[in-house]
């Protein structure tokens, strides 16, 4: 197991260096009017001199080999355009967490709400459970999420009595947002469930189960849910990174401080030191997730080993 | 030969809602299962032979339901029941169930042990504690034959083979502690070779656990192994029914005749094997007269005029044809299933 696990972290990591080389080189085919605030005034004197300044005249390779080890030395660079000359690290500590918690957070109560209205959805298959948590399946699906959010917003502040935007220090204020951001997965989370644990209530040894004379709640909780649950677990990594990078509407929406949009903002500032730090977080963030998918996966089922083979037919 | 009547099965009809129309899968069934016997029931697919046996433990699917007639078990009439509670003590504790496909039938995720644990747990409430449940559990494993079961104990079904599989069902099954148990084609989904075991293995724990079975199989070869009685079953009703030798040897229904006909055993060699042409009637329509006259090449002509009622043949053998009425005509049976004693592989050989 740890050999596996070695090996997957190894490979992981050469995934990243792959993805951050990449788009490293990518940022170097852009114009070079983004390495400067006032490109139009400079001569060229002083445009060559600025390139030399922030070593953008080395070969490429130098370039990039440089890169990964101001990385190790935890130094991403100076932003040039979106805040000029401040630490990109700077810029990304004060953004990152807020938006991770909230992540954290919705994914957390999605799970929370989703998996048993999933659940429940599949015992009373059919019935008025099933029948309401389809038609919220649906509008949360069908109507375009600008309009509950929207709604949500207005009628949450009043009932709650709080202000439109997003005040950290206020507890109450995280309510909103983080339900917001949860409704798509708790939806997403339901309808799968609910299909999984269908499907698996057809087969052959939930049949056996009750022949066995086990109950309904015995076999849908003991039997079927697990069952279910092993594909479940392949959708959550990536639904926590859409989470916290797919957040810009309901950010923005509510003033919150993250993430949200960064990237797009940095990437049309031409602001490379901070491309390459965004893409480096969220490259990290999405092969975490998928790796730990992946450890879930081997825990919960014991069909699927690690790596080696043994034993079987 | 006075035998207990363990189950008792009086006009049963089954029925089943589907897209609106109903279909009448079991057609006024009555039969007998003694105690301590082993009863198999024949016929071809879609005849109603698992469904006939599901209504023993309410398994029927939900649009299927029993519009008239009696299951009488233990003084209780089993079609009356209606109660998940009450069904749930019959399912396994009384009447246990052994599936077609062993590859399917056993939860991935739970070890072997579990599963059969459970059953104890379920059926056998005076069995307490962890270690003396697991003891019982690798007792059963043990009585399935699967060596080394301390350490099969803590496996999973992938990790075992399909002969193997069958037999963890097997012991989930003896772990209910039934008094009856259906094999629902337990050989169908095996290799021929681990078909004849798993039979044998079936034998010797009928005689352990003092089991009567009911087994269900298109194989006749399977029936004249392990079978005291046959009920030979045509559109959701049992045509024929007969101690073993009774129906291979004197057989009296033209289905069952045609049925025997088809024996692979019987074929020449170069010459194509008997078939039995045409296909059964729709059971969404109502069945006039004997269900299996429009492919009787000898059907008389009441036979498609009134349902024939059962006729005895001896105490123990007894079969819906007109053919046996005293004032038919005389129909012999084809010459190829007149010597079946004499072919070899067929019965008891």
């Amino acid at each position: 197991m740890i050999k596996y696990l070695a090996k997957r972290i190894g490979r992981s990591l050469i995934t990243l260096v792959i993805i951050i080389s990449v788009v490293f080189l990518l940022m170097r085919m852009m114009p070079i009017e983004g390495y400067f605030p006032n490109f139009d005034k400079m001569t060229d004197a002083q445009i060559q001199a600025g390139l030399e300044a922030q070593g953008l005249l080395d070969p490429v390779p130098v370039q990039l080999g440089r890169f990964f080890v101001n990385l190790f030395h935890g130094d991403l660079g100076v932003s040039h355009g979106y805040r000029n000359n401040v630490p990109v690290t700077e810029i990304l500590a004060d953004k990152v967490p807020i938006s991770i918690q909230m992540g954290c957070l919705s994914i957390i109560v999605s799970l929370i709400l989703g998996i048993p209205l999933g659940t429940m959805m599949a015992r009373y298959k059919g019935k008025w459970v099933d029948k309401m948590g389809t038609l919220f399946i649906v509008f949360i699906q069908a109507v375009p999420a600008a309009v509950y959010y929207l709604m949500f917003q207005l009628y949450g502040t009043l009932l709650l009595d709080i202000p439109l935007l997003f005040d950290a220090a206020n507890w109450k204020s995280w309510i909103l947002p983080v339900f917001s951001m949860a409704l798509g997965n708790i939806a997403y989370y339901a309808m799968w469930l609910r299909r999984y644990m269908v499907d698996e209530s057809n087969k052959d040894y939930v049949r056996l189960a009750r022949a066995k004379g086990a109950s309904g709640n015995t076999i849908m909780f003991r039997h079927i849910f697990r069952n279910a649950f092993v594909p479940m677990v392949q959708y959550l990594p990536s639904s926590f990174l859409n989470t916290v990078i797919g957040s810009i509407y309901i950010e923005s929406l509510y003033s919150v401080p993250g993430m949200g949009g960064l990237l797009v903002q940095v990437i049309k500032d031409n602001d490379n030191n901070m491309v390459q730090a965004i893409v480096l977080l969220y490259a990290t963030v999405g092969v975490i997730g998928l790796l730990l998918g992946d450890i879930m996966m081997t825990v919960l089922d014991p069909r699927i080993s690690f790596g080696t083979k043994e034993g079987g037919r | 030969m006075t035998r207990e009547v363990i189950l008792s099965v009086q006009d049963l009809d089954v029925k089943f809602r589907l897209r609106g129309k109903v279909l009448h899968a079991i057609r006024g069934i009555s039969l007998d299962i003694y105690k301590g016997e082993s009863l198999a029931i024949v016929g071809e697919s879609g005849s109603g032979k698992s469904v006939f046996t599901k209504t023993f433990m309410g398994l029927l699917d939900n649009n299927g339901f029993i519009p008239a007639g009696h299951i009488m078990y233990d003084g209780k009439d089993l079609a009356k029941i209606t109660a998940e509670k009450e069904w749930q003590k019959i399912r396994g504790g009384e009447i246990a169930m052994i599936m077609q496909d062993p590859m399917t039938s056993l939860n991935p995720l739970k070890t072997v042990g579990e599963q059969i644990a459970e059953a104890i747990r379920l059926h056998q409430p005076e069995v307490k504690g962890k270690e003396a449940i697991r003891e019982k559990v690798i007792s059963y494993l043990n009585d399935v034959g699967i060596p080394d079961p301390e350490r099969r104990y803590k496996q999973y079904a992938h990790e075992f083979s399909g002969g193997m599989r069958q037999r963890v069902v097997i012991a989930i099954a003896l772990a209910c502690n039934p008094k009856i148990l259906i094999c629902d084609e337990p050989t169908t989904a095996l290799d021929v070779t681990i078909q004849a075991q798993i039979i044998n293995l079936l034998k010797k724990l009928k005689e352990k656990y003092s089991l009567t079975i009911v087994f269900i199989t298109h194989d006749l070869g399977v029936v004249a192994n392990i079978a005291d009685r046959v009920a030979v079953m045509y559109c959701g009703d049992i045509i024929e029914v007969g101690m073993s030798e009774e129906v291979f040897y004197d057989p009296k229904h033209p289905y069952t005749w045609a049925l025997l006909s088809s024996l692979p055993q019987l074929g020449e060699r170069g010459e194509d094997l008997f078939t039995i042409k045409g296909t059964p009637p729709s059971l969404y329509k109502e069945i006039k007269g004997d269900a299996f006259a429009p492919r009787n090449p000898r059907a008389l002509k009441i036979d498609y005029m009134l349902q024939p009622p059962y006729f005895e043949v001896t105490p123990t053998h007894k079969a819906k044809t007109w053919l046996l009425d005293p004032r038919a005509p005389k129909v012999e049976p084809p010459a190829a299933i007149r010597n079946l004693k004499d072919i070899e592989g067929v019965y008891g050989k």
